[in-house]
């Protein structure tokens, strides 16, 4: 497969992924004015139930370490979309089988 | 939706990996066993990276409590049930391991609410209603979807001991909280699959089976 085939093939997913990536932070910088909490957040409150965190992740909460969090929430997105994108493309080819 | 650590039981987190993993080794075996056709490939991948991107965006519902799309009936609706499975398990396992969204131990539960019962439900629903009407099919297959991965979520974390057992506060929370908003990830996944049925129907996973098998066997 040849990478510059496959994005000008697919111009338009990737431009649709591209505008995500590039609304995060706003989505970011809403989410928290308005103070986004989760179902399952509201559930855990009234029971009790805390969270332990055992692993934070490399880049944690959609963040990186020591950036800005618009810029940070921007190139979390970023990497994510790509490492994502190349993992499943992988497992893709490795369990694609033969059709005939 | 996705759990954090310290919310299940170790045998409850268990069970949802032992029962993910069954689903996920036979939706790899049916992929192995039916073959996909080389130029779905690509748009496997994009539908991953799609639904990781999207999955960033919170809703900013006034009032807080919200959520964010998910995307499993988008992945069953272009890849199939099989193949938007697997798409669903390395966004959620991406997300957990690079980002630490959903805990480690939790893994298992939130890939069974997620990349299971989410893509599984909306596969089906879409598959029937389709034959009427492609768009209520998408908005129903995104709404119902969310709501009984939601409810899966409401199950496991009402029988941890973390949330007292109370799986009859933890399921309606979820599934009613997550019923409301599923509307939202309802209109979202009927938009884009109408956008695809527009100017790409071919790569929806019915047609694409429709025209590689048009009697429903093997070619």
């Amino acid at each position: 497969m040849n990478f510059k085939n496959f994005v000008i093939e697919h111009k338009q997913a990737f431009l649709v992924i591209l505008v995500a990536i590039i609304l995060s932070p706003l989505f970011a910088l809403a989410a928290d004015a308005v103070g986004y909490s989760e179902p399952l957040e509201k559930s855990a409150e009234h029971l009790g139930a805390e969270e332990s965190p055992i692993y934070s992740g490399i880049l944690p909460d959609y963040s990186v370490p020591g950036i800005d969090s618009p810029i940070g929430t921007f190139l979390a997105g970023l990497v994510g979309s790509i490492v994502t994108l190349i993992i499943m493309l992988g497992v893709t080819m490795a369990i694609k089988g033969r059709r005939n | 939706m996705h759990i954090p650590d310290g919310f299940l039981d170790m045998n409850i987190a268990l069970v949802y990996y032992v029962l993910s993993a069954i689903v996920i080794g036979t939706c790899i075996y049916k992929i192995k066993k039916d073959g996909i056709d080389e130029k779905r490939v690509p748009i496997a991948g994009l539908v991953a990276a799609g639904i990781f991107a999207a999955q960033m965006l919170n809703w900013p519902i006034p009032g807080g409590t919200s959520a964010h799309f998910v995307g499993g009936a988008v992945a069953a609706i272009i890849l199939g049930p099989f193949l938007g499975c697997i798409a669903m398990v390395s966004v959620v396992s991406i997300q957990a391991l690079v980002f630490g969204d959903g805990g480690i131990t939790a893994l298992g539960t939130n890939l069974f609410s997620m990349a299971i019962v989410d893509v599984f439900v909306a596969y089906y629903i879409y598959k029937f209603l389709s034959k009427k009407n492609t768009k209520i099919a998408a908005f129903v297959a995104g709404w119902i979807g969310i709501t009984l991965g939601a409810i899966n979520t409401g199950i496991a974390t009402g029988l941890s001991s973390t949330f007292q057992y109370s799986i009859s506060t933890t399921v309606p929370v979820m599934g009613i909280w997550h019923g409301a908003l599923g509307i939202i990830e309802g209109l979202i996944t009927v938009a884009i699959i109408s956008y695809i049925e527009k100017n790409r129907g071919d790569i929806l996973y019915i047609s694409d089976k429709a025209k590689n098998n048009p009697r429903g066997g093997k070619r």
